[in-house]
């Protein structure tokens, strides 16, 4: 029987940490692209029933609640990042039943679930929420509100609501490997190794691979990666302008470094 | 613009609905028949969704029972909910519309949404596995379960409730892919219609989705003792389980499959033939 591969040696486990923190750059720069197909499914969204506003709720295993991930239309913006209970509301009402639903007049109901609608400084007259729903179960919920040329959503709404759920789910679950660095180095170093190698010691080199990824003295490279990654969604002269703006810093910067580098070695004499 | 829409509803809406028209199968079955002189009395509706409010206006006290799932380390628990409330107002809603068609029944809450459940598939399973037991007359879902895990349990519920005598009427799902029990042929599915009258229903005769009743703005009952105007086929299903109930109660003998065929044969889409004009 063969012998079970040993786990790496020091040189191995460094190139590992590095391997393990370029992926997760690259997943944070390139990792808008599950997001950036949301976000066209909401503009899309907001264009097609000329809504107000349009949103997608993603559940979050973690927290077990329902976290707004992305929005479209001048009144949508401030829902992002917000999260609420999923036994809350109209959205938590969808996702926990998978029930599609239209609500006329919710402003005028002061009982409707306002959590999120307060928050947001914004609160609905008409609503539709759809489920999300991939092969196996109900992932998140899509919201339109206000439709502006109407006071209610119909049933052809509905299910043409239905059918942009669904291009987000499948965008979704394409994704959802990548949005996860363990789980991507995982994907690709299993098949690789092979059946020989023991399943802990595989857990163990992805550990290593991911081990450095949250520690603080990464965090301003992480702020940077982020603050890149965000530069896809602006506009082309922007980037260029904020490119510029970098150069300038980091060059000022490696001067002053290499000044005080000069200094230490005049004071060394 | 051809999409794959799920369009449980289009053979229901608009100029689709003139499709629906035939002759009647059993000419002297009518509505006076069916369900006339008829409140429900005798009969028990579960409603399996988010609670019913027991002091809503809408439900008029008919609340008999409240009953909730409990998800803990085991099996599933059904327990008694004596607060009675309805986390949502989807529940009381459902509450509303079959009290308002069939003032006598009796009704009787299964909550499976809450702070202590969140509404798994499973919950849903115990709960209409309680209303088969109790031998409800008519249950009414206004939710499915997408999981393919409990494509089995279900149609199991679906084929257990048909042969106790337990009418399901289930609200068709408007997402794309399968959502159960609502598809199976046991239980009565609904999808919505988009004209404004409690008591105009269709049938389908190309299933899955047989039945379509008001769906679209309808003045509902909400959390709180409020009201709310919505739509979805989550309030056309409550439409087919009153009138069911008041078909119930007047012809105690009929079975599920018999109250399906006086359903289409009271339908709207039903014609009378050139014989009675």
């Amino acid at each position: 029987m063969t012998a079970r591969t040993p786990l790496p040696g020091r040189a191995a486990r460094q190139l590992l940490i590095e391997l393990g923190t370029r992926v997760e750059a690259a997943r944070r720069l390139e990792g808008g692209a599950g997001q950036a197909v949301l976000r066209s499914i909401v503009e899309a969204t907001v264009n097609l029933f000329q809504a107000h506003a349009a949103s997608i709720a993603l559940y979050d295993p973690t927290t077990d609640r329902l976290v707004y991930r992305v929005a479209a239309g001048e009144q949508g913006q401030g829902v992002i990042g917000l999260s609420i209970r999923t036994d809350q509301g109209i959205a938590g009402y969808v996702y926990t039943t998978g029930q599609a639903l239209a609500l006329s007049d919710v402003a005028n109901d002061a009982r409707f679930g306002r959590a999120v609608a307060e928050k947001t400084a914004y609160i609905p007259n008409t609503i539709v929420a759809v489920p999300l729903v991939d092969e196996e179960r109900t992932i998140g919920v899509l919201s339109v509100l206000d439709k502006r040329d109407s006071a209610s959503f119909s049933l052809r709404d509905m299910e043409l609501a239905g059918v942009f759920a669904r291009q987000a789910a499948i965008a979704i679950t394409a994704s959802r490997v990548e949005r996860d660095t363990a789980a991507l180095l995982a994907a690709v170093l299993e098949p690789l190794a092979g059946p020989n190698v023991d399943p802990d010691a595989m857990e163990d080199l992805v550990r290593t691979a991911t081990s450095e990824l949250g520690r603080d003295d990464q965090s301003g490279l992480w702020r940077l990666v982020d603050l890149a990654a965000r530069l896809r969604s602006v506009q082309p002269e922007q980037v260029g302008l904020v490119a510029d703006l970098l150069t300038v810093l980091v060059e000022h910067s490696e001067r002053n470094s290499r000044r005080r580098h000069r200094g230490r070695s005049r004071s060394a004499d | 613009m051809d999409l794959d829409l799920p369009a449980w509803s289009e053979p229901f809406s608009g100029e689709r609905r003139a499709q629906l028209l035939r002759p009647r199968a059993f000419p002297g079955i009518d509505r006076e028949w069916a369900w006339g002189g008829s409140t429900g009395a005798g009969m028990t509706v579960a409603i399996i969704d988010s609670g019913v409010e027991r002091d809503h206006p809408a439900v008029g006290g008919m609340l008999r029972r409240s009953v909730r799932v409990e998800l803990g380390e085991d099996e599933p628990a059904v327990v008694d909910d004596p607060e009675a409330l309805d986390v949502v107002g989807h529940g009381t809603a459902c509450a509303g519309i079959i009290h308002g068609l069939a003032p006598d029944a009796e009704l009787v809450s299964v909550r499976v949404l809450g702070p202590d459940n969140k509404g798994k598939g499973i919950a849903f399973a115990a709960a209409l596995d309680w209303a088969i037991e109790q031998g409800a007359h008519v249950v009414n879902l206004s939710l499915s379960s997408k999981s393919d895990a409990l494509f089995g349990t279900f149609h199991d519920l679906a084929d257990q409730a048909y042969f106790a005598n337990v009418l399901l009427v289930s609200a068709a799902n408007n997402v794309p892919g399968p959502s159960y029990p609502s598809l199976f042929a046991a239980v009565v599915s609904v999808a919505a219609h988009d004209l404004a009258d409690a008591w105009t229903f269709f049938y389908n005769p190309d299933p899955p989705v047989e039945f379509g009743a008001y769906g679209l703005d309808v003045d509902v009952a909400w959390r709180d003792g409020g009201r709310i105007v919505a739509t979805g086929n989550s309030f056309a299903a409550p439409h087919i389980a009153g009138i069911a109930a008041l078909i119930r109660a007047k012809h105690p003998e009929a079975t599920p499959f018999e109250i399906k065929s006086i359903l289409a044969a009271t339908s709207n889409g039903a014609v009378r033939d050139n014989h009675r004009g």
